[in-house]
């Protein structure tokens, strides 16, 4: 039955709105059940006759609550429907066939063409049947012939997800008319894109049945249809279907595992279709994008997979210099001009080659090892590109593996025993991969290995002196190369190192390796990864299968080839679902066909809602009707709190900010306002240490701390607070008498800031505590890089801590410094060394440097539990402990407690004099201050 | 009904915020003359002391025989003899032993406090108490409130039988039954005992009525309902009543020479107990 836009799918209750007046009357008629009083006093009463016996009245608003609670769970149990579009089922008397588009195209608005196919039968009989046609082309298509009840049609339609690749109407034409279905209505759910297609499909479906039709035309930008890249950018081309407004979107670049890079705007003018999307990126940071994306929208096409065949390429380095002075060797200048361009690895040249990388660059290495030779030529015949530099070693020995052949000895221009000047840079010939480089004036070359004239040498010459001397030779060997440059990497023989044009010579050298050296032509690529028509990556289906490098390009995508990425021997090549997609809407529909609007695809259920709001009218009801017999245990003064507590409770949120302000002036208030991090730890003693960075050592040195602190509360007289994490750029230093720096496995060096923070720190009387917790590891001294990570520090002179220093007596008596690694040393500012007027503070190292890793064993968890192994068990552990209270012992009380030392003997001097000797010693073992 | 231990406690404390009693000795010599020497000043048979003469006393009190002998002016002072008996009686009705959710302790509870707080000061000032048709007769002593206490959480009878030899009594109740009842039974004791307190506890419920709506009403102790259709079309009616019954229940006190003393058990129990026991004082003066 219908009712102006509202269906009912139980009419026949709706009888039951007659029982209302009766409900009313018989709600009147009844009083409410008395209340129960208890009055002594009613003896009082006693003869007194009540004026008014009758009951009082059931109060009108409740009976309207009633009454309406009623109203609602009767139309609630007539199924109610709110559906304007709803074709009343009169004229539909057999099967509807619903015909969705579900190609990539309707990705973005899926959740309104679902729910415009889930009205379809609305309005219909109980038993019509409904069949499904999908236009997005599958190997195993379902059957349209096949009937589906209302609730399988449901659960369908529901399960239902698009397909990243675009619809064939035709071919489900096709299927329609090979099932021979014969539909009493269709309703044509479609992304409204496409008229050479839809036109004719439309009509055909016209010509069947009744025909309406949804049309859900892509909001917004609808695809990225391309990508142009150049040296310093990318050009995206965004596409829309409605060109009509002006309108601004946002396009987002990110790397492979999904982190936004940069951002950049791409507006519409009003009238055009496309736009272009520009990024200005450096280098380094193009290399890691791995996919465009139209930010806030979800759809297969509103990504671009970017395989840019300059992806960031993988270098093996081998060197010949020793690595005695790293800063020094040749391999540092080519780390550092490859570093932002190419992953770099280092190492043995068999490893290297094994690891099959883009391209391997050796430094000055004049003989290469037979083995590895053979295994070199084969990897550069298969592509790699063998990039050389010449030095003194080439110079005397190779022969071998250099694209022409070298005179046995390097010439020398410049030095004083030649009349010839160093050499600036000549132009680079035309064929070569770096002509176009701008060439400085200022770059000479002071010596180099010299090529041996050949027929070929002008060819294979990629860059030249002026005098014409070549500077660069290449050859091809197989489908790799081999580059020579005649010089070393380093500056000894040229200042090319130090220019930029050093680093770009180089990118193009590397270039010539595998990525674009191999041919486009040849190799199936596998599909890694694909896309869906959400646009999310995603593992590829079993039935995707592999393709031809050659049919990038060409191949349309479906559901064997999806779109997404695949890896093939020349890395991997996206599959774009919307390259140079041109997006119609259609606007030709058939005369006869109705078009539906949004709102007429809507429904909505009401019995839910209708039920839901009667039970809970009912439950008020309940509620009222024990408050109103006084059943209810809350009493009235707390009902009435609670309701003004209620109405309060966005105004009590105000207050705790009104007393906050209030807070200085007020010690006793509980709620405190957190104290400035410098004034908190001016008010209490505390150790402190610095944040590496690596958080599972911070973590590890705040529970070290934690111990050593709780340790120090329980046994002395030392009660220190809470330890603290400072920043040695930011925080305020002073305010600490310790600072702990513990460094993680691969610690990063601190800033310059943060080390002339710290040296002022130590001149004004700090500690700073260096743990490298490197004591466990097999031959090292444990102290290695620290000057690398410490740069300028302003070291006093060390000196391992003697037997018999104060530190070994501020508490207990110790005999040895054991952290979590025993007999590991302990360097401290050496006292002999400085002046008397020298010493800072009160004679205090400024100083700790030592390995053993005293925070791991002092590391208790919150419940005061040991966390980390020590290697001498608990009784290291507690050696550890009663080290780290003397440490802070000795920090705390500077030389006062190396005084105490010689108290006995003042004492004794002091009684010889006055007669007021006999001063006991302290108990053993702690020397009492 | 609170248990000994609370009334104990709670008389104790009641007792020690208030003032020492002292009756005056005219009153004790009415009530109960010559029983025992008090080791002080007052009125008795035997002699006390001289005292030198004061301004303030009269000079038919001047003894010349003993101020013949030398300058000055004595004044003779005879041992004060008394001990009187102070009865209490707590009204039985299941009404009476009652509290609404308004008030902390039943009407009962606070009448036995008030009036064992009174017991234990009265017996310290050397008192005989007691309680009226108790199973044992008043005692005096440091025992007395001990058994004061024992005796008055025994339940009694409603019968007011008048003691044997003249007494104070204090007698506790709502008295909502209607006066004349009252006066009836109240007659036999007030003809054996000249002064007497009427104790009036009642709930702040039955001051204020606070009902409306269909309310069923019922009595403690009665087994009798009653449904008012609108309780609040009968509270006018109450109130008047109420007012009626204080004023009544007052001019009966009056006409019998005693005083009524009333206490709600919302108000503090120091309250009622320094009203009753000015009301005490005021009474022996007044005698």
């Amino acid at each position: 039955m219908t009712l102006g836009p509202f269906l009912f799918g139980a009419p026949l209750a709706l009888i039951g709105l007659i029982a209302l007046p009766v409900i009313w009357w018989i709600l009147r008629a009844t009083p409410p059940t008395p209340k129960d009083a208890e009055l002594p006093s009613l003896r009082l009463l006693d003869d007194v006759d009540p004026r008014e016996e009758t009951p009082a009245r059931t109060p009108w608003w409740i009976l309207l609550l009633r009454l309406a609670a009623a109203a609602l769970a009767i139309a609630g149990l007539s199924l109610p429907l709110y559906a304007p579009g709803a074709q009343s089922g009169e004229d539909a008397s057999g099967p509807v066939l619903v015909v969705i588009d579900d190609g990539w195209t309707s990705g973005q608005r899926w959740g309104e063409l679902r729910n415009a196919a889930l009205t379809a039968l609305d309005g219909e009989d109980r038993d019509t049947p409904a069949h499904l046609l999908l236009t997005a082309p599958r190997s195993l298509n379902a059957d349209p012939a096949e009937r589906l009840n209302r609730s399988d049609f449901e659960a369908r339609i529901r399960s239902l997800q698009p397909q990243p690749w675009a619809v064939d109407r035709a071919e489900a034409l096709e299927r329609l008319e090979a099932s021979s279905l014969r539909p009493a209505r269709i309703l044509y759910v479609s992304d409204g894109l496409g008229p050479e297609t839809a036109t004719d499909f439309t009509r055909a479906l016209a010509a069947k049945a009744p025909l309406s039709i949804y049309a859900a035309t892509p909001r917004g930008p609808a695809a990225i249809t391309g990508l142009t890249s150049a040296a310093d950018g990318v050009t995206l081309i965004i596409h829309r279907t409605d060109p009509a407004n002006a309108s601004d979107h946002f396009i987002s670049a990110l790397t492979l595992d999904g982190a936004a890079l940069a951002t950049t705007e791409a507006g519409f003018a009003a009238g055009e279709t496309d736009t272009n999307a520009t990024f200005t990126l450096p280098p380094a940071a193009l290399a890691r994008i791995a996919r465009f994306q139209v930010t806030g929208s979800a759809s297969a096409g509103t990504i671009w997979l970017w395989d840019s065949a300059d992806r960031s390429r993988r270098i093996g380095l081998v060197s010949g210099d020793s690595t005695a002075q790293p800063l020094l060797s040749d391999m540092h200048y080519v780390r550092k001009a490859l570093e932002p361009f190419a992953t770099i690895t280092e190492g043995d040249l068999s490893a290297l080659i094994a690891e099959n990388p883009d391209a391997i660059i050796l430094t000055d290495i004049g003989q290469i090892d037979p083995t590895a030779l053979e295994a070199v030529t084969t990897w550069v015949e298969e592509g790699g590109a063998l990039i050389r530099f010449a030095g003194p070693r080439m110079a005397a020995s190779g022969e071998t593996l250099v694209p022409a052949p070298l005179r046995r000895a390097s010439r020398a221009i410049g030095g004083a025993l030649t009349w010839e000047t160093p050499q600036p840079l000549g132009s680079f010939p035309e064929t070569s991969p770096f002509a176009g480089l701008p060439v400085p004036d200022d770059i000479r070359v002071r010596q180099q290995v010299l090529a041996r004239p050949g027929p070929d040498l002008t060819r294979r010459t990629w860059a030249r002196l002026e005098d014409g001397s070549p500077l660069v030779t290449a050859d091809q060997r197989g489908q790799g190369s081999l580059i020579l440059f005649h010089i070393t990497a380093g500056p000894d023989w040229s200042d090319l190192p130090y220019s930029g044009l050093f680093v770009d010579m180089l990118r193009r050298a590397i270039a010539a390796g595998k990525g674009e050296a191999i041919s486009d032509e040849e190799g199936l690529y596998t599909p890694t990864l694909s896309l869906n028509a959400r646009g999310q990556l995603q593992q590829p289906s079993p039935i995707a299968t592999p393709l031809e490098a050659s049919e990038f390009g060409i191949v349309e995508p479906s559901e064997t080839h999806p779109p997404g990425l695949y890896q093939g021997p020349g890395g991997t090549r996206a599959l774009n679902i919307a390259a140079g997609e041109r997006l119609i809407p259609m606007t030709d529909w058939p005369t006869s066909a109705t078009l539906l609007g949004d709102a007429q695809v809507s429904t909505l259920h009401l019995a839910g809602p209708l039920l839901g709001f009667a039970g809970l009218l009912l439950a008020i009801d309940l509620i009222i009707a024990l408050s109103l017999a006084g059943r209810l245990p809350l009493r009235r003064k707390s009902a009435t709190a609670a309701l003004l507590l209620l109405c309060t409770v966005p105004l009590a949120s105000q207050v705790p900010i009104a007393e906050a302000q209030g807070f200085r002036f007020d010690p006793v208030s509980e709620q405190r306002e957190p104290l400035p991090k410098d004034i908190e730890a001016a008010l209490a003693m505390r150790l402190a240490y610095i944040e590496t960075g690596d958080a599972r050592t911070d973590r590890r040195t705040m529970e070290g701390l934690n111990g050593v602190s709780l340790t120090l509360f329980r046994r002395s007289s030392v009660e220190p607070a809470d330890p603290h994490a400072v920043n040695p750029e930011t925080d305020a230093l002073d305010v600490y008498p310790v600072i702990f720096l513990v460094l993680p496995d691969d610690p990063t060096p601190l800033s310059e800031t943060a080390i002339a923070r710290l040296n002022a720190y130590m001149r004004g009387g700090g500690t700073l505590f260096i743990d490298t917790r490197a004591g466990g590891t097999i031959g090292q001294s444990g102290f290695e890089g620290l000057t690398d990570i410490l740069p300028g520090l302003d070291t006093p002179p060390l000196a391992p801590v003697a037997d018999d220093h104060v530190l070994s007596r501020t508490f207990y008596l110790l005999h040895a410094f054991p952290g979590r690694y025993a007999n590991r040393p302990l360097w401290m500012e050496a006292t002999g060394t400085a002046e008397q007027s020298e010493r800072r503070g009160d004679g205090v190292s400024r100083l700790f440097v030592t390995d053993a890793d005293y925070t791991s064993a002092w590391a208790v968890d919150n419940r005061g539990r040991a966390l980390y192994s020590v290697d001498g068990g608990d009784e290291q552990r507690e050696q550890a402990m009663r080290f780290g209270v003397n440490l802070v012992m000795y920090v705390l009380t500077g030389n006062y407690k190396e005084d105490q030392v010689h108290i006995p003997a003042l004492l004794e001097r002091l009684g010889e004099e006055d007669g007021v000797g006999n001063f006991e010693d302290g108990p053993e073992g702690e020397v009492i201050p | 009904m609170s248990d000994l231990a609370t009334l104990r406690a709670e008389a104790e404390t009641l007792a020690r915020q208030l003032p020492d009693l002292s009756l005056q000795a005219e009153a004790a010599d009415l009530v109960h003359p010559g029983a025992a020497g008090r080791k002080r000043a007052g009125s008795g048979e035997q002699f006390w002391q001289y005292r030198r003469y004061a301004q303030t006393d009269a000079a038919d009190r001047i003894d010349w025989r003993r101020s013949a002998r030398g300058d000055e002016y004595f004044v003779r002072e005879t041992e004060l003899e008394t001990a009187r008996t102070i009865l209490f009686w707590t009204d039985p009705n299941a009404g009476f032993d009652w509290r609404s959710g308004q008030s902390g302790s039943t009407k009962a509870d606070r009448a036995r406090t008030l009036m064992l707080a009174l017991g234990i000061l009265l017996s310290k000032e050397g008192e005989r108490i007691g309680v009226l048709n108790g199973p044992r007769p008043a005692s005096l002593g440091k025992t007395a409130p001990d058994r004061l206490a024992e005796d008055m959480l025994v339940k009694g009878s409603d019968a007011l039988t008048p003691p044997k030899s003249t007494a104070l009594t204090i007698v506790a109740s709502d008295f909502y039954d209607p006066l004349d009842a009252w006066r009836t039974r109240l007659a036999p004791l007030a003809a054996k005992c000249r002064h007497g307190i009427l104790l009036c506890v009642s709930d702040p419920i039955e001051h204020d009525f606070p009902y409306s709506g269909r309310t069923k009403f019922s009595r403690p102790g009665a087994a009798l309902d009653r449904i008012f259709g609108r309780a609040e079309t009968v509270r006018e009616d109450y109130l008047a009543r109420f007012a009626a019954q204080r004023e009544g229940l007052s001019a009966l006190a009056a006409q019998m020479g005693w005083v009524l003393v009333t206490h709600r058990t919302d108000e503090p129990a120091l309250h009622g107990a320094a009203a009753l026991l000015s009301a005490l004082q005021q009474f022996g003066v007044k005698a």
